[in-house]
């Protein structure tokens, strides 16, 4: 390794430390040295020890220190002392020793106690009671107690480091108030390493290097001359985060986007819609098994709906008897009152019925609409009873099922990026020809990407009045999307885990993320509701 | 959508051709329908299409596929040989479940597996193609213990006794409803009758109490029968009597002869099952007109009697075990599929539109990236939520569409708000690195008396340490003054938030959303522990206004 180069990369703080170390050196030593901050010491040899120029070893000590009394005492003496020089000029009456010795009343406590249990003070009992000093005591005044010796040693004091005597005299200080107080304290001590040593000799800490660029250098040009600082560019950083569009909303955008660009026009309707728009009207009989209250969710209040009865009519007729359409219909006792039940839409196509119905349709016209759906549902990592339905038709006369084989070959190479498709046939109750689109993705094989067909007439001619061919189509968007965004759990396409949302890989045209995802898939939200 | 199991090998029998496993998955495809699963012999297969139960058994399906295999072609064989047997069938149980039709079958033992196989045909045809019973039941029976006639009746609901099936006492018909679990089951069907259908024979022997239960001692069939008694009873003729018609030709299929039984109704009689086809015309015009294929027509005819109808001079015949060609169309699909869908070549739609989208749409996506540069991450949550997080937690009165056959309480309303779901997920959040900042755009639904309305909304809210009322107004009035619209902050009262940190946006003099610091007290309820500011804007009247301003 070039030393020269290492010392390049060196910080300021880093290049202030080096030359301070030893073979073995503590912070407090270095700071005694550097003068630097203890919190600048530290990080310097944090980063020293990531290059390897030194190693750090972090011992428990027992400190001993001055607590605020002793401090106080260091300065004005003992109040022990402060008694006994008192009592040495005359005897004093208990009362009146607190301010003859100018000490509280909770240190002449204290101190009496103290001279006494040492023979240097006792106490008669005459008309009052008086303290008076004794020989002992008068040669103790010019003399130093242990005590004494104590508090003036230079503080702080490693515990491990006083004789049994101190440590005696230490016990007795640490009953009296706030005169001693020990800490636990971390000691850091540096290991200089080879490359340290090396460094060291090398030298050189002291030029003139530029850390940050500040304006006051560039106006001032001071740069000029000098070197700057390397960074290692290889260490990590921390990690941080944007605010982002949602994963699944994002793609809905674009696939919206794709449609408009292929020529359709979106269709919106409503969440809570009727019987009618939402099967009726799609010629699905009333006893169809899809209808049960074990598929449809149905709203409490209000539970009906209008609809226009002319519409009503008409379609009650196709059910019933097939009316104009060519049909037999049914064959059953269309209920009118059921039509009008109001339920959460249960497929897109509720919007193609009223596409068809609707004053604003244009022949020919292409039509698309991205629709949130609710079904009934055991919610897993496959389904849920909330999602979204991509459907549409296009209308216009002299369309064939060959159109619409045309049509889900564009929507396999759209959607799924691949030529290859299969075409099985499907039953819906309103198509006839009916087909399933089956798509060959490049990395996942076969994947099934929708159904579509024609939609009969009984489903065109009660709402439109005539008979115009019109091809329907839905798109399975949620399986897509997972494909796309490698997600293995459907609950992860509304995931509310904020970790997640900001890490997730975000997928743009041509890049699906089949894999990548996969593990980042927290679980899902499990709302707990007390009622 | 039913789902049925048989042997693989005894399908292969039926077609009289050996086939892989890959081979049998495609040639589902005509029936449509998948396989779910296949363990060793046994095929789990399931059907897109409910309208079509003759396919719901491995017979049914072999008759459609050896057509499709061109080993047999047009309308299947099936041979009923006259009897004098018959069927009485009273006044009163004409106004209850008027239909029945009934045959009997003699031949080969019957193996396990074959009773399981028409007990699995009973199940699907009455629970999914008779309306749980209520349009089609189907009782099979050992036919030497029945003495005929039989007499189709109703009684009193305590008129008789008999033991049902599966159980050990003697019950009458109003004790069966109450006590057995069948009974239970099928008990809506004749709630509002005073009388119920029974069957009984010559000897008074009680056969069956249509549509709960079988008796014990004359309508329980056993391995090693070879001579057997079925009926069908129901409200709608047609289906009645193809229920009997599928019947019929699978044990035929299987080696039994069909006897006719003669049914004697009050006002008519006639000869039970009916093998009647359904005649249908259709034109060469029509077929090109759906398909866009230019087929000859011998092309036409040959595919049609690959798909078992007869075909004469554009006149279809339909299988009798069919009920569900309604159109000429769904004749025609059959022709589309024999073709095989995947050997029509496809054409390109040319016709140009013009695609478009609500204008709303680019506004959104205008307020969503000018919250992304500000640092919120979106949310996209359900629709689905519920009163407790709606109403209660939110200290909300606002009206809220219920749903009223609810699986979990999880999901139990519409949402009418998005700000409760941003504080859910902050409440799921807190170990999260904060600052959080959060927001989603979307639809709720707005319930006010009997009205239901959607609308597009905005929630915003801002989480961490520091969260303050400046904090969120800047972020507000950056966006509203990038939108190009002159606005006002006017103080307001809101229960979410603390009075006197809670403003509202007002556009030419109308209110578009308020904001605010979340009052400490609905913090709480959501057990949040760190400071909230958050807005909610009606997006489609800020567009409007918007849209609407005076330059």
């Amino acid at each position: 390794m070039d030393l020269k180069k290492i010392i390049e990369t060196l910080h300021p703080l880093e290049r202030k430390v080096l030359p301070a170390l030893n073979e073995k050196t503590t912070v407090q030593e270095i700071i005694d040295a550097t003068k630097m901050q203890e919190v600048e010491v530290l990080r310097a040899l944090q980063w020293l020890q990531n290059k390897n120029i030194v190693q750090l070893t972090t011992e428990t000590k027992e400190l001993v220190l001055l607590d605020e009394n002793g401090k106080e005492f260091l300065k004005k003496g003992m109040p022990e002392k402060k008694l006994l020089n008192t009592l040495k000029e005359k005897d004093v009456s208990i009362e009146k020793a607190s301010s003859a010795a100018s000490i509280s009343r909770e240190e002449l406590n204290v101190s009496l106690g103290l001279l006494r249990s040492k023979g240097l003070a006792i106490i008669t009992k005459d008309k009052e009671i008086k303290i008076k000093i004794t020989d002992k005591g008068k040669s103790a005044v010019n003399t130093q107690s242990p005590e004494e010796k104590f508090i003036q040693k230079k503080f702080p004091l490693e515990l491990n480091s006083l004789n049994q005597e101190e440590k005696q005299v230490l016990e007795t200080l640490k009953k009296r108030k706030q005169i001693i107080k020990t800490e636990t304290q971390k000691q850091t001590t540096s290991k200089l390493l080879d490359l340290g040593i090396q460094l060291q000799k090398q030298g050189g800490f002291e030029k003139n290097i530029i850390d940050q660029i500040t304006p006051q250098i560039l106006k001032t040009a001071e740069w000029k001359g000098k070197n700057f600082r390397r960074f290692d560019i290889t260490i990590d950083t921390p990690k941080i985060h944007c605010g982002k569009l949602q994963h699944y909303r994002k793609f809905l955008d674009e696939i919206r986007a794709k449609f408009v660009s292929l020529g359709f026009t979106e269709m919106k309707g409503p969440i809570v819609e009727t019987e009618f728009w939402d099967m009726d009207a799609l010629y699905m009989p009333q006893f169809h098994s899809a209808r049960d209250i074990h598929d449809v969710y149905f709203i409490t209040e209000p539970k009906l709906e209008q609809v226009d009865y002319k519409i009503i009519k008409k379609v009650k007729e196709a059910h019933e008897n097939g009316a104009n359409t060519g049909s037999t219909g049914w064959q059953y006792k269309f209920d009118t009152q059921r039509t009008l039940r109001t339920l959460l839409r249960s497929q897109g196509t509720a919007c193609s019925s009223r596409m068809l119905a609707s004053p604003k349709l244009k022949i020919p016209g292409k039509y698309f609409g991205i629709t949130r759906c609710f079904r009934k549902d055991v919610i897993d990592a496959t389904h849920n009873c909330d999602f979204y339905q991509t459907e549409g038709i296009i209308i216009q006369e002299g369309l064939t099922i060959r159109h619409l084989f045309g049509l889900l070959r564009m929507f396999a190479q759209e959607f799924a990026g691949t030529k290859e498709i299969r075409l099985v046939p499907g039953y819906f109750p309103f198509t006839e020809p009916s087909v399933e689109l089956f798509a060959k993705h490049p990395d996942l094989g076969w994947i099934e990407l929708g159904g579509a067909g024609i939609f009969r007439s009984e489903v065109v001619m009660p709402l439109l009045g005539k008979n115009v061919s019109v091809l329907a189509w839905g798109i399975g968007i949620d399986r897509i999307a997972m494909f796309k965004l490698g997600l293995k759990d459907i609950r992860a396409l509304f995931s509310h885990d904020i970790e997640f949302l900001r890490n997730i890989k975000l997928n743009f045209d041509g890049l699906n993320y089949d894999e990548d995802n996969k593990s980042s898939v927290n679980s899902p939200r499990q709302t707990k509701v007390e009622l | 959508m039913p789902t049925i199991t048989f042997s693989l090998k005894d399908f292969c029998e039926l077609v009289g051709k050996k086939l892989s496993i890959e081979e049998f998955k495609t040639l589902l495809e005509y029936a449509k329908a998948e396989l779910e699963h296949a363990r060793e012999d046994e095929v789990a297969v399931k059907f897109n299409d409910t309208n079509q139960p003759y396919l719901w058994c491995p017979e049914g399906i072999a008759w459609l596929v050896k057509g499709a295999l061109g080993k047999e072609k047009e309308i299947p064989q099936l041979k009923i040989k006259k009897s004098n047997n018959k069927i009485i069938v009273s006044k009163e149980v004409t106004k209850i479940r008027p239909y029945i039709s009934a045959f009997t079958a003699k031949g080969t033992k019957l193996t396990e597996y074959l009773l399981k196989q028409l007990i699995q045909l009973q199940e699907k045809l009455c629970e999914n193609y008779g309306r749980k019973r209520q349009k089609i039941a189907v009782g099979l029976y050992p036919a030497q213990k029945i003495s005929f006639p039989i007499n189709y009746t109703a009684i009193a609901p305590n008129a008789v006794h008999f033991v049902p099936l599966g159980e050990n006492k003697q019950m009458t018909p109003s004790q069966i409803l109450e006590n057995t679990p069948k009974g239970k089951e099928y008990k809506w069907i004749l709630e509002k009758e005073t009388k119920y259908p029974l069957l009984m024979d010559s000897k008074k022997e009680v056969l069956s109490f249509p549509p709960v239960i079988n008796s014990q001692t004359a309508g329980k069939l056993e391995i090693g029968d070879d001579f057997l008694f079925f009926e069908a009873t129901g409200t709608d003729q047609n289906a009645v009597n193809l229920s009997a018609v599928i019947f019929a030709q699978v044990l035929q299929d299987r080696g039994f002869e069909i006897s006719s039984v003669n049914v004697e109704t009050p006002t008519k009689k006639m000869v039970s099952p009916s093998t009647e086809t359904k005649k249908i015309k259709i034109t060469k015009q029509q077929v090109q007109q759906l398909l866009g294929l230019e087929l000859k027509d011998t092309e036409i005819k040959q595919l049609l009697e690959k798909a078992r109808y007869t075909f004469t001079n554009y006149v279809v015949e339909v299988p009798p075990y069919r009920q569900d060609i309604m159109h000429c169309n769904d004749v025609i699909e059959d022709i589309a599929i024999m073709y095989g869908y995947n050997n029509i070549e496809a054409l390109p739609i040319t016709t140009f539109t013009r695609g478009e989208t609500s204008q709303i749409n680019s506004f959104i996506s205008t307020i969503r990236q000018l919250l992304v540069g500000q640092g919120f991450q979106e949310i996209f949550s359900a629709i689905l939520s519920n009163k407790m997080i709606m109403q209660q937690k939110i200290k909300s009165k606002e009206e809220i569409v219920e749903i009223e056959n609810y699986t979990s309480q999880t999901y139990s309303a519409v949402r009418n708000n998005i700000l409760p779901i941003l504080l859910e997920t902050l409440s799921e959040n807190k170990h999260v690195e904060y600052p959080q900042k959060l927001f989603e755009q979307g639809i709720v639904t707005k319930k006010k008396a009997d009205k239901i309305i959607d609308q597009e909304i905005l929630a915003i809210a801002n989480s961490h340490s520091t969260a303050n009322f400046t904090e969120l107004r800047q972020t507000i009035e950056l966006m509203l003054r990038l939108l190009g619209t002159e606005f006002k902050i006017k103080e307001t009262e809101h229960t979410s938030f603390i009075s006197g940190r809670a403003a509202e946006i007002v556009i030419a003099g109308e209110s578009v959303g308020t904001f605010g610091e979340i009052h400490p007290e609905i913090l709480a309820n959501f057990g949040i522990e760190m400071p909230v500011v958050a807005a909610e804007i009606n997006v489609e009247k800020l567009f409007e206004k918007i849209k609407n301003r005076e330059l």
